[in-house]
């Protein structure tokens, strides 16, 4: 039986939780699709362990692929775009991304391991927006970044782009 | 849950290849005035040559050749400093504006400041371009778009004439392009420079060959009558009705490729032709053939046209087509039969009916405008029917000030009395005075290129007339370092004027609508002029206020008071779009235009 729009696959966080998801749903995750590409239906039948991802963040993936499941593939050449990536996100994924900054991370980290590029992109995009229109001090405060620059070195670089600061 | 210390509170914990992600999703000024000084680590990573590509790919259309950006672009990304290049795309930005505000500002040295946007190249054109587009609500609307046109159109000359030059010179530049220079002269923010009408062709082409099968097949008889029927059959090649043969857009190949209905006289017909048939690698060229220019087409070596290998030396039997009329061949027969009808010996039959360079083709065309103009002109206005229409992108009569000056210039670059010709009766140094009084009345900005292409060819002949040359320019160059003397309305006599400037008015007698531009208190000319434009008939004679007023049709003239009406219809948008030259915007409510020349008459 390949009835592939019902098949599972059971994947394990690395906090050793099993979770079992439709194939289909699996599948947005090119890792995923090609493993299973690679080793046939036979990984259908084993645990497939997801070693860099715990087990809340990995159902918080699986939430999103599960209502993206239906969306056309996504095209592999993207520096081929002929238009200025936009930061745009369609308003289900903002409230998606609604969470705290460590999950944040956690979903761009995992989204790039699986190589589930339309998620990785939403997670850029909402951390570029929270870029957009702040201070460095307040870049920093929010993102926590260690500022390794001398005053001396800071100052150098704003007044070599001062001309920058007024458009 | 565990709340195990996490590693992933902090940016600094993602790796380069997301943080990169991440830079392609913030703005280029975002990243210069704010991310790279985040850290050291967002410094360096705000410095890759990836990133920089993009954002020079993106946010920039046209570039200076000296670039030669294509290149770049398909190269390796790590052979070019991206972000300095970038950072001097946004310093012309910063310049360009910068300077355009000063011109804007005060009439004093525009001529210097033109020259500084000028040096630019092409880089200035995409502030500029944004700059013709000013919002209508803007505080100086009319002033900016006027001031930002001129100096792309300078821009554009600028490149037009480098392109004639190097066609003077060289045997390398294709008619498309020689031909396109007149585009240039007539342009002002719209599509179809060099470049664009270069990529026209390029998709024009593309598209015959998908749309004609095996049209890469077939030998090169077929192939040419193949390129002529597509062309013709989208209505490329010809014109629509004769009455509409002799108006001015028929003489611009970049017009003839964007218009929707292609409108081109044969000339451009057989160049665009020939644009189409030379990518498809066929030896297509303009003939030389009076009147009506025809396309030739030569085999190609150790072939017949019908693709059959020829052994015997020369294979040379070319064919005629003439695309603005007909798909089908040409008989050289027919040809040489018309060439009999005018006169011509058969042993001249061959200077007709070989092909022409491009710069011949040039030459024409010059000449095809400068008759244009002149009848226009002959007919006096635009009013009449069955003349040719001037319209091209703007202002009819500024289209056809640019338009005759390009062919000027045409005429002293590439006119020749040395060039073997039937046509050319005159010598190019003819051309110098009338580019000259053009120049002064219309085109200060452009002393450089005068400098360039005229004066300093000249100057090694040591001709008499170079003397003078120079005085004039250094005059001209001298008068625009000058403020302009103020007129002060402080003064019981100058209350007396009645009118102030930008009020728009209509003439008494002549019925035209200008726009004033300045005032005397009493009449400021000479008595031969006084004579001639009878000002002994008016009832207050030469002790009267006079106006300088500027009129649609681009001219200046000088009225006194009493022929003045002040209108209270609508003004002519032909005016509206001249009006920058001295005024920031129209005051719809007071109807007046606000006044942009306050240091030359403060009260007004």
């Amino acid at each position: 039986m390949s009835d592939v729009a019902n098949q599972k696959i059971t994947l394990v966080s690395n906090d050793n939780v099993t979770i079992t998801v439709d194939r289909l749903v699996a599948e947005r995750s090119m890792l995923i699709k090609n493993m299973l590409e690679d080793l046939g239906d036979t990984a259908l039948e084993t645990e497939v362990p997801i070693p860099n991802v715990n087990e809340s963040v990995l159902k918080k993936v699986i939430e999103w692929c599960e209502h993206h499941k239906a969306d056309p593939p996504t095209s592999q050449d993207d520096d081929s775009d002929s238009r200025k990536k936009t930061t745009d996100i369609e308003e289900w994924d903002q409230k998606f991304m609604q969470v705290d900054q460590e999950m944040l991370f956690e979903i761009i980290l995992a989204s790039n391991y699986l190589d589930i590029k339309p998620l990785l992109d939403v997670g850029c995009k909402t951390v570029a927006n929270m870029i957009k229109g702040k201070s460095p001090e307040e870049i920093r405060k929010t993102f926590n970044i260690t500022n390794d620059f001398t005053p001396e070195e800071e100052e150098q670089i704003r007044r070599e782009n001062e001309w920058a600061e007024d458009r | 849950m565990a709340t195990d210390p996490s590693p992933c509170q902090s940016l600094d914990t993602l790796p380069d290849e997301i943080l990169q992600h991440i830079l392609f999703y913030i703005s280029s000024h975002e990243t210069l005035a704010t991310v790279q000084r985040l850290s050291k680590r967002l410094n360096r990573l705000c410095s890759e040559p990836l990133l920089w590509r993009y954002h020079c790919l993106f946010d920039f259309q046209y570039w200076d050749t000296k670039h030669q950006i294509q290149e770049k672009f398909r190269g390796n990304v790590g052979d070019v400093d991206w972000k300095a290049l970038y950072i001097h795309r946004r310093t012309v930005i910063h310049r360009t504006t910068e300077v355009l505000d000063s011109v804007l500002k005060v009439q004093v040295g525009r001529i210097e400041k033109f020259q500084q946007i000028a040096e630019f190249g092409y880089d200035a054109k995409d502030t500029l371009l944004k700059h013709c587009q000013t919002d209508d609500i803007a505080e100086d609307v009319l002033a900016r778009r006027y001031y930002s046109n001129a100096a792309l159109d300078h821009i554009h000359r600028s490149e037009a004439l480098a392109e004639w030059h190097r066609l003077a010179h060289t045997d390398n530049v294709p008619l498309e392009r020689a031909l396109g220079s007149f585009d240039l002269f007539v342009l002002h923010d719209h599509q179809g420079d060099l470049l664009e009408i270069t990529q026209l062709f390029d998709d024009l082409a593309a598209r015959l060959q998908r749309e004609v099968t095996g049209v890469d097949q077939m030998p090169p008889r077929q192939k040419a009558l193949a390129v002529a029927k597509f062309l013709r059959a989208h209505n490329f090649t010809g014109i629509s009705s004769d009455v509409a043969y002799h108006d001015l857009q028929n003489n611009y190949i970049g017009i003839a490729l964007l218009h929707p209905e292609h409108p081109s006289l044969p000339l451009i017909s057989a160049a665009i032709y020939c644009a189409v048939a030379q990518r498809l690698g066929l030896h297509a060229q303009c003939a030389e053939f009076p009147n009506h220019v025809h396309v030739i087409v030569y085999p190609n070596d150790g072939e017949s046209l019908d693709g059959e290998s020829v052994s015997r030396e020369p294979s040379f039997e070319p064919m005629y087509l003439d695309p603005f009329r007909t798909d089908s061949e040409v008989p050289v027969q027919y040809l040489k039969s018309l060439l009999t009808s005018w006169g011509v010996i058969p042993a001249e039959f061959s200077l007709y009916l070989t092909h022409s360079d491009p710069s011949k083709m040039v030459l024409r065309t010059s000449r095809n405008i400068l008759t244009t103009v002149r009848e226009y002109r002959g007919h006096g206005g635009l009013d009449t029917d069955g003349h040719p229409s001037i319209l091209l992108h703007a202002n009819p009569f500024s289209d056809m000030e640019n338009a005759f000056y390009s062919a000027l210039w045409a005429n002293f670059m590439l006119g020749n009395s040395s060039r073997r010709s039937g046509y050319e009766a005159y010598s190019r140094n003819q051309f110098i005075p009338m580019i000259l009084e053009r120049f002064e009345r219309l085109y200060p900005m452009d002393a450089s290129l005068i400098e360039r292409y005229i004066c300093a060819p000249l100057t090694t002949s040591k001709n008499q007339d170079i003397v003078q040359l120079w005085e004039t320019l250094r005059v001209i160059r001298q008068g625009d370092m000058m403020p302009k003397p103020i007129h002060s309305r402080k003064g019981d006599e100058c209350r007396k004027v009645l009118y102030k400037v930008g009020q728009v008015f209509q003439h008494k007698r002549y019925g035209y609508t200008a726009v004033i531009i300045g005032w005397d208190k009493e009449c400021g000319m000479n008595s031969d002029w006084r004579v001639q434009n009878q000002v002994q008939d008016l009832s207050r004679g030469a002790n009267q206020s006079f106006y300088h007023a500027l009129v649609e049709d681009t001219s200046i003239r000088y009225v006194a008071e009493d022929n003045v009406e002040i209108s209270t219809s609508d003004v002519p948008t032909t005016l509206m779009s001249l009006a920058g030259q001295y005024f920031k915007r129209w005051d719809r409510e007071n109807r007046v235009f606000v006044s942009n020349i306050r240091d030359e008459y403060p009260e007004d």
